[in-house]
């Protein structure tokens, strides 16, 4: 026994307006742990499926007025000159930048134009294990999607033009490769170009170790997009790095959204419960002066009597803590599965879980303020009246 | 040992401060039973009051061993009444979520250490000296007029004051019940406590040591 009993035995005496006011709290506490765990599976989805839409950052050669673009990059006559950059210094350039752990993809490229059937087309070089963290989106309509050395793969609109199926011959710059697959219409440039092994399409130009341009992908909810690309400018001078602003700034401002609208609502839930908090205290005290005067006169100080209020709604408070930071968590599942949120699920983090606790506790500390001091104001001489 | 000095008190009225204590002054030797008689509005209560620290007086001062209790620090007035100083009201005022057990017990509960087993022993003592050992588990609602009373006096003997306060005390019992908590009282201060009491019933007061006959806030008698 100590000076818990006391705020614990009043709040079990009146168990159901205790009952109440912890459901109601635990309302605030689960919408707030709900909304937290909706907000992060919110962010993790939107980058899982952004990040099916291609690279954000784009690091090609500096270079003057080009024609004809390819996957962001402006490639101009490119049968008479494309700046290059040497592959090696490149990505190790790119790879070693600060942030280096916040890129999920570098995906170096060489361009070259070739005919097949007199008919002009595009071979683009890709490192394929790259290429396809990017391009989640790429499905092979027949045969492989990652082609071996000496081997291609043929946008739809390129197979279909130059009726190539998977075992057809293409010579490029007297190189034979063998069609290994055909894929599937992307709506992207990619419908009309061939890809090649990197290295494979370097031998046979006779340009190895060269890259037209290379695309980066850093696509993290919160990822210092700016920053990155200000490393790998300074990484890499003498190169245009371009962040495609349009759409990392669409993705960030979309999980912000979220992620701001999920804290408004929460700070009015928590505000409401706080309120209800204090309100509850406040009738506590005013129904137990009292009880407090007779506290005072038992030679209870000022401080005593501030604390046995305050432990009265922090108590309220922790239980509803307990429950609702429960309560939220396995509601946030049922959330996910209403808002087809896909893969995306609540993670239990311990350190989450002890900062709500510990914030709930400050909240109904500070909503139990007003009328534990009011508590402690209370005079014996004033209580005398009732006793 | 606790002396008061032409204590002066007024109340706020309507129209002006209505006195209710017009230079008061008296000594309580250790181990009386005075016992503080008047009409109602005679100012005794009030008197009560200022010597146990609950009020301060307008005027003149209240002396426990020698200090003067308006000279002391509020701490120092919750230290007093928390130790040598207790109270028993005409209400019992027991907290009705604690047992009697636990409710002896209250004045030890402003901490955040747990009450010690010397001091569960003590409760246990005192219960057992107003004679409800065998009720320390019941809660006030369970228990009798007398028996809360009783409790009360338990609680107010827990902290081994050497005064104990009693306003009224058997002012809401029947005869026989507050007969017992007179006879209680009076084995208490035959054992060396010093019992300040205030009551109406001249029969009770006729139990005590000293009588003090008070009107219109001035002590008429003092025996």
């Amino acid at each position: 026994m100590n000076i818990l009993t006391i705020p614990l035995r009043n709040l079990r005496r009146k168990l159901l307006r205790t009952l109440l006011m912890v459901a109601v709290f635990s309302i605030g506490v689960a919408s707030v742990t709900a909304l937290l765990e909706l907000s992060k599976a919110v962010g993790e989805s939107l980058e899982e499926k952004l990040a099916a839409y291609g690279a954000n950052i784009l690091v090609a050669p500096r270079a003057e007025t080009l024609s004809v673009s390819y996957g962001g990059m402006a490639l101009g006559d490119v049968s008479v000159d494309i700046r290059s950059l040497a592959e090696d210094t490149t990505l190790a350039a790119i790879t070693g930048i600060h942030h280096q752990d916040r890129l999920s993809a570098v995906a170096p490229k060489f361009a070259l134009l070739t005919r097949v059937r007199d008919t002009p087309v595009g071979v683009i070089g890709v490192d394929f294990d790259q290429e396809l963290r990017i391009k989640s989106y790429w499905h092979a309509a027949s045969g492989e999607l990652t082609p071996g050395d000496g081997q291609l793969l043929a946008g739809a609109e390129a197979a279909a033009r130059l009726r190539l199926v998977p075992g057809a011959q293409v010579d490029v710059s007297g190189t034979p490769f063998t069609v290994a697959g055909v894929l599937g219409p992307t709506g992207s440039g990619d419908d009309a170009m061939l890809f090649a092994d990197l290295h494979a399409l370097q031998r046979a130009s006779g340009q190895e170790n060269r890259v037209h341009f290379v695309e980066v992908a850093a696509l993290c909810s919160g990822c210092p997009i700016d920053e990155i690309t200000e490393q790998l400018a300074a990484a890499l001078p003498g190169t245009d790095v371009k962040a495609m602003g349009q759409v990392v700034k669409s993705r960030m401002m979309t999980v912000d959204f979220v992620k701001r609208l999920a804290l408004a609502v929460s700070g009015v839930i928590l505000l409401t419960a706080c309120v209800m908090i204090g309100l509850s205290v406040f009738s506590s005290v005013n129904e137990r002066k009292n009880e407090i005067g007779l506290l005072r006169a038992l030679g209870y100080s000022k401080s005593a009597i501030f604390t046995l209020m305050s432990l009265e709604g922090i108590s309220l408070g922790l239980l509803a803590a307990v429950f609702g930071q429960i309560a939220g968590y396995f509601g946030s599942f049922r959330l996910m599965a209403l808002l087809d949120l896909g893969t995306a699920a609540p993670v239990f983090l311990p350190a989450q879980f002890a900062a709500v606790f510990a914030a709930v506790a400050l909240l109904s500390a500070l909503a139990s303020l007003p009328p534990a001091l009011s508590a402690a104001r209370i005079e014996p001489s004033q209580a005398l009246v009732m006793l | 040992m606790l002396t008061a000095d032409a204590v002066v008190k007024s109340y706020a009225a309507k129209d002006a401060a209505a006195p209710v204590l017009r230079g008061v002054s008296l000594a309580i030797e250790p181990g009386q039973f005075v016992c503080v008689v008047g009409r109602s509005g005679s100012g005794k209560s009030t008197l009560l009051n200022i010597l146990s620290s609950l009020l301060s007086p307008d005027a003149g001062s209240v002396r426990y061993q020698g200090r003067d209790l308006a000279a002391m620090t509020e701490a120092e007035r919750n230290r007093l009444r928390a130790t040598d100083f207790s109270m028993v009201f005409q209400m019992h005022h027991l907290l009705p979520y604690l047992t009697a057990r636990e409710n002896v017990l209250t004045p030890f509960l402003s901490g955040l250490r747990p009450v010690s087993a010397a001091r569960r022993r003590r409760a246990m003592e005192c219960l057992d000296r107003v004679g409800l050992a065998d009720k320390a588990k019941r809660l006030p609602g369970a228990l009798s007029g007398g028996e809360r009373q009783r409790v009360a006096i338990a609680r107010a003997l827990v902290t081994e004051p050497r005064i104990v306060f009693a306003d009224e005390p058997t002012g809401s019992l029947d005869g026989d019940t507050g007969t017992h908590i007179m006879r209680l009282l009076t084995e208490l201060n035959a054992e060396g406590l010093t019992v300040v009491m205030v009551t109406h019933e001249p029969a009770y007061a006729a139990m005590a040591s000293r009588v003090i006959t008070m009107r219109d806030g001035s002590i008429l008698h003092a025996a």
